[in-house]
């Protein structure tokens, strides 16, 4: 395992990954708009595609890039989606709030 | 902590690239989660995708850094600025930010600045740039794929579109293949949930969205 990726000590980008997933995790907890939840779920993804990028550089395995394309890929299909989802709940409620999305809970 | 000190033995240009974009980085993911206006958001989300992007060139990881360019920045930043257009019942709050020339000038300048960092990075921080990868070989009138290199089940990680293309379609088959029936699958699943429902009528014609 290769301590150094162009000069630069890996853990340096860990951490960075790691501070951009908590930043991630602290919008979606902390945030009421969907949109912005959806925002800060691309952080959290984006996180872990610097992580599998350093360890690909790392281990000079090029396995870890296939899977940040792949990665890519089902978060272009998660927006579309989600944000389908946000229009349809916009149309029925005149909201984006998830506060006031209370039909499943019992 | 000391000896991660001890690794950087020269203050290189390639580590002030990951610093700037670094600091970038996580300054405009908390004006993401902190921003009260979502376009604001919006618009720091994709100065992040833009500044990762970098760090993937400085990384040598050429290939992912043009695919975060393509998919994040352009094509889901497209889709997330638009639904947010659709639903936004704050948009005074933009164009009383775009009255204020001092802003919008100083805002000009740092995205200057920025996308000059980011084409600087890509020309002068990249390690082997111009080193075509292993497992991939161009000679005088042909490119030659040498796949896999003897001993080895993947090839090295130069992180150019090639050997990503190559790890890819000889590796990941199937996988890219279950990928193209999902993104079907999404795209169908977004048109039938976003469409007006079919027997709505003369009340529809009128609701805003």
């Amino acid at each position: 395992m290769n301590p150094l990726i162009s000069g630069i000590p890996v853990p340096f980008f860990l951490g960075l990954a790691g501070i951009l997933f908590s930043i991630g995790v602290l919008g979606v907890l902390i945030r009421r708009n969907a949109v912005v939840i959806f925002m800060s779920v691309e952080l959290i993804l984006n996180s872990v595609n610097l992580v599998f990028v350093t360890f690909s550089k790392s281990l000079s395995n090029i396995s870890g890039e296939v899977v940040v394309f792949f990665v890519m890929a089902i978060a272009a299909a998660e927006a579309a989606v989600g944000l389908a989802l946000v229009i349809a709940i916009f149309r029925q409620k005149k909201s984006a709030n998830v506060d006031e999305l209370q039909e499943m809970k019992w | 902590m000391g000896e991660i000190i001890s690794m950087i033995e020269t203050f290189s240009i390639e580590l002030a690239f990951f610093f700037l974009f670094g600091t970038i980085c996580i300054g405009t993911a908390i004006s993401v989660v902190f921003q009260k206006n979502p376009v604001v958001s919006a618009v720091s989300l994709v100065f992040m995708f833009f500044s990762l992007a970098g760090i993937y060139g400085i990384m040598g990881a050429l290939f992912i850094a043009t695919m975060q360019v393509l998919v994040y920045a352009g094509a889901i930043m497209v889709l997330v600025v638009f639904v947010l257009m659709l639903l936004s019942q704050r948009a005074e709050n933009l164009s009383k930010f775009l009255n204020n020339p001092f802003k919008v000038v100083s805002l000009s300048l740092l995205a200057l600045f920025f996308f000059f960092g980011l084409y600087s990075a890509l020309n002068m921080g990249v390690p082997n740039a111009y080193q075509s990868g292993k497992g991939y070989k161009t000679t005088e009138s042909t490119s030659v794929y040498q796949y896999p290199i003897q001993g080895t089940s993947s090839v090295s990680a130069n992180g150019n579109a090639a050997t990503v293309g190559a790890a890819t379609y000889l590796e990941y088959v199937l996988p890219f293949e279950l990928i193209s029936i999902l993104l079907l699958v999404a795209v169908i699943g977004a048109v039938i949930l976003a469409k007006k429902r079919l027997g709505e009528g003369s009340e529809a014609k009128d609701a805003t969205l």
